[in-house]
């Protein structure tokens, strides 16, 4: 079986480009599309962008440089977009423009625009002298594209701005079949755009949104995959669950069809697929290298502070002697004895047979502290390991396998009796707790009868046994799993890993490392087409082309069918097209034409749509110069056929007070 | 703020003016909160727009129409029932066997993740 491994790319920090004086004095215009999931940015006249990096900043806290200070210099406190190189790492500090596709956040969107020029070399003295050619989302709020020209044009100093709407670009600019009637669908990375064009023309109001798009597949995938795997929690990230959409993810061109085959045993073991986490194989024996280093530091300074305590009561217990002494000779030399009775109470004594027994104590315990210090001094590095754990029971032998195997058999017979007591007691519980099961209902009974109260006959409790009856209806059934079942039952897996070591843990290192991707693989995207899945109450994709569809009349319907088009990096999951396609026919009437197909590649289609607008048309008719930007304010934008309208916002009621 | 001061002389580029905090500040020190999508469209409906003019919000997709239908939320295979305990979906009796020993968190996790938090319904 075919083992699959995460490849968990890294990303490579971006070079800074040449900035070639020709690009300088011809004024040439850089594009940036700026998508919510990623963004790419380049000449107008290269072939393909120059840069292209997650729209993200990491910004690490400040606190933890701090702590270590000399590190500071080491680890930037900035991370932005490419800069990022792994970014599981900064996960809870990552911060992005955008709010849904709209960009909200323009202190994070400054970071990239710095990024994004930096990169590509500009070096000019207070300004960049090249218009700048941006996507916005669709039906992007007033306010939001203002701070952006302000930004643009205060910060960068810009020349002229233009802004447009990815998917449009795509459509007007890199279709190879140009009509003008078309229904756009454009899949983004939080957003799904159904998008009409008649004539030429976006039919604004008849554009419809889904609320959902790749992030949103991607964290149900992450999401449902921690559930089924919640030990391997953390291996599973979102990165990860990327990986497996890119890789991994399809469209179903029928689902029910899908889950019925996959609910067969047989075609789920052919065509389930096997992840391989990452895992240590060694099995660390309890301590570490480390920890045991750090034991016998331990040990060894206990051993020097007892050492040290020893010799300083042996030099104290010498000092006493010798005073002992001199006053048994000052004795012998009968000198003044009112002199000897004064030092002889100075250390407690009484009379003379005290200070012979005080002498013959002192000098044993001297002779032992000294036997003792030299023991410690020739035996001084040998620190005894505790010895190990003795198993509770002694290896038995047996005469023959037979034996040994009727001996495991009995263990297991046993064990097996104790899981069995424990499930019934389990169940009974269970059905104890509900009151519409027959244990439930049998003890409500019981409880009843016992409440009622009769007079005159009520001998209930002259027998013992009729005590039993409080055992039944008690809720644990009488008895209860019992500490000493548990421990019987460990002991019980001990011997059995003892005699059977294959039976209790088996099989290949690391197969509880495995991710098992099957229905997930169709799961996933099929949110797409079904946003309740998530508890969304939107409708789905196919549901959104059929309502937007009939908005218009049959004609114009017809003419829209023709021509749909995929756009947005999702239109690279296999199958997609053809679901569409399918769920269309569903809807349209019967042998009508329709035609579902995706422009270039995905990835960066809207990318080459913007340089084909500036190298094909006179894209400098639509720039919103400075002067422009000056008269009439910062919201004011030029609009042309993949853009959004303009209507400048209203002001809002304010009262005005007239003087008479 | 030093700190800060000397991060952004770090990265201070050359090509820009100013930076955006420079033009917008009015007091120097006060970051500048930024509206969510959530207000900038409230905002934004507030105003006295045209009669005929498309909003951001005006364009959300329409409610579904058709009736959701059950998945299994262990497998995603279709589910006719529903464990009335956990109230999670599942598609056979093993499913099943599995819902019974899940822990909480787990329950709540799948729960959560089909939007079915609220009580009711």
């Amino acid at each position: 079986m075919e083992l699959l491994e995460f490849k968990d790319w890294k990303s490579v920090p971006d070079i800074v480009h040449c900035y070639k004086s020709q690009l300088s004095i011809s004024e040439t215009p850089i594009i940036i599309d700026n998508g919510s999931y990623q963004a790419r940015v380049g000449w107008a006249i290269s072939d393909a962008p120059l840069l292209s990096f997650r729209n993200l900043v990491a910004k690490l806290r400040r606190e933890r440089s701090k702590k270590d200070g000399s590190q500071e210099s080491i680890v930037p406190q900035l991370q932005v977009a490419n800069d990022i190189s792994n970014i599981e790492a900064v996960r809870f500090q990552l911060k992005t423009q955008f709010d849904r596709n709209v960009v909200t956040h323009f202190e994070a969107q400054e970071l990239l625009l710095d990024y994004s020029f930096f990169h590509l070399g500009i070096n000019t003295d207070g300004n960049v002298a090249h218009p700048v050619i941006m996507t916005e989302a669709f039906l992007n709020p007033n306010s939001s594209r203002q701070i952006m020209t302000e930004l643009l044009f205060e910060c960068y100093g810009v020349p002229g701005i233009m802004y447009g709407v990815d998917s449009l670009f795509s459509f007007f600019h890199l279709n190879t079949r140009p009509t003008n009637h078309g229904l756009i669908v454009g899949l983004g990375y939080h957003t799904v755009h159904v998008i009409p064009v008649v004539n030429g023309k976006t039919i604004f109001e008849n554009v419809r949104r889904i609320n959902i798009g790749g992030s949103h597949i991607i964290s149900f995938l992450h999401r449902i995959l921690q559930l089924k795997y919640p030990a391997h929690n953390n291996a599973i990230t979102l990165s990860r669950a990327e990986e497996l959409l890119h890789s991994l993810c399809l469209v179903a061109l029928d689902y029910k069809e899908e889950l019925k085959k996959w609910s067969d045993n047989e075609y789920y073991k052919k065509n389930i697929k096997r992840i391989q986490l990452p895992f240590s194989s060694s099995i660390s024996s309890g301590l570490t290298e480390q920890q045991k280093e750090r034991k016998r530091e331990l040990a060894r300074r206990l051993a020097e502070i007892n050492a040290r305590k020893r010799e300083e009561r042996l030099a104290e217990d010498e000092e006493k002697l010798q005073q002992l002494l001199f006053i048994q000779q000052m004795i012998k030399a009968n000198k003044d004895s009112s002199e000897i009775e004064m030092s002889m109470l100075e250390y407690g004594i009484k009379n003379l047979d005290d200070l012979h027994k005080n002498i013959v104590t002192l000098n044993s315990r001297i002779e032992k502290a000294k036997e003792k210090i030299f023991a410690v001094n020739t035996s001084d590095d040998v620190l005894e390991e505790p010895p190990l754990k003795q198993p509770k029971f002694h290896k038995m032998s047996f005469e023959n396998e037979t034996a040994k195997l009727l001996f495991v058999q009995k263990i297991k017979k046993t064990k097996q009796e104790i899981l069995n007591k424990k499930s019934a007691r389990k169940q009974r519980r269970q059905d104890m707790a509900k009151r519409r099961t027959a244990a439930g209902q049998e003890r409500m009974r019981i409880i009843s009868q016992l409440a009622r109260k009769e007079k005159g006959n009520d001998d209930f409790g002259y027998r013992d046994e009729d005590w039993d009856i409080y055992k039944a209806i008690s809720r644990e059934g009488g008895d209860s799993d019992s500490d000493a079942e548990n421990e019987k039952l460990m002991e019980l897996d001990e011997i059995l890993r003892e005699y059977q070591p294959t039976d209790v843990d088996q099989g290949i290192p690391g197969e509880s490392y495995q991710l098992h991707v099957g229905i997930e693989r169709y799961r996933a995207p099929e949110l797409l087409f079904k946003p309740y899945m998530i508890g969304s109450s939107e409708a789905g994709l196919s549901e959104v082309i059929a309502y937007v569809l009939s908005l218009f009349d049959n004609e114009t319907q017809s003419l829209l069918a023709e021509n749909v088009v995929l756009v947005g990096s999702l239109a690279n999951l296999p199958g997609l097209m053809e679901r569409i396609k399918i769920d269309l026919i569903s809807v349209r009437p019967f042998k009508s034409n329709l035609q579902v197909h995706c422009i270039g590649n995905p990835d960066v289609a809207s990318w080459l749509a913007m340089k084909n607008f500036v190298q094909q048309t006179e894209y400098k008719d639509f720039l919103t110069t400075r002067e422009e930007y000056e008269e009439y304010g910062s919201e004011f934008f030029k609009t042309h056929a993949a853009s959004n309208f303009y209507i400048p916002t209203p002001k809002s009621q304010v009262v005005e007070i007239i003087d008479s | 703020m030093n700190i800060a001061e000397e991060a952004k002389g770090e990265t201070k580029h050359v090509f820009k003016r100013c930076t955006f905090q420079q033009l917008i500040a009015k007091q120097p020190n006060k970051k500048r909160a930024w509206k969510s999508l959530k207000q900038i469209i409230s905002a934004e409906r507030s105003l006295p727009w045209p009669e005929d003019y498309v909003h951001y919000s005006s364009i959300n997709a329409p409610p579904s129409f058709r009736p959701p239908e059950k998945f299994s939320d262990l497998s995603g295979l279709p589910a006719p029932y529903t464990d009335p305990q956990t109230r999670l979906r599942f598609a056979n009796k093993d499913e099943y066997a599995m819902i019974i020993g899940l822990p909480m968190d787990i329950t709540a996790g799948y729960l959560a993740l089909r939007g079915a938090t609220s009580l009711v319904g």
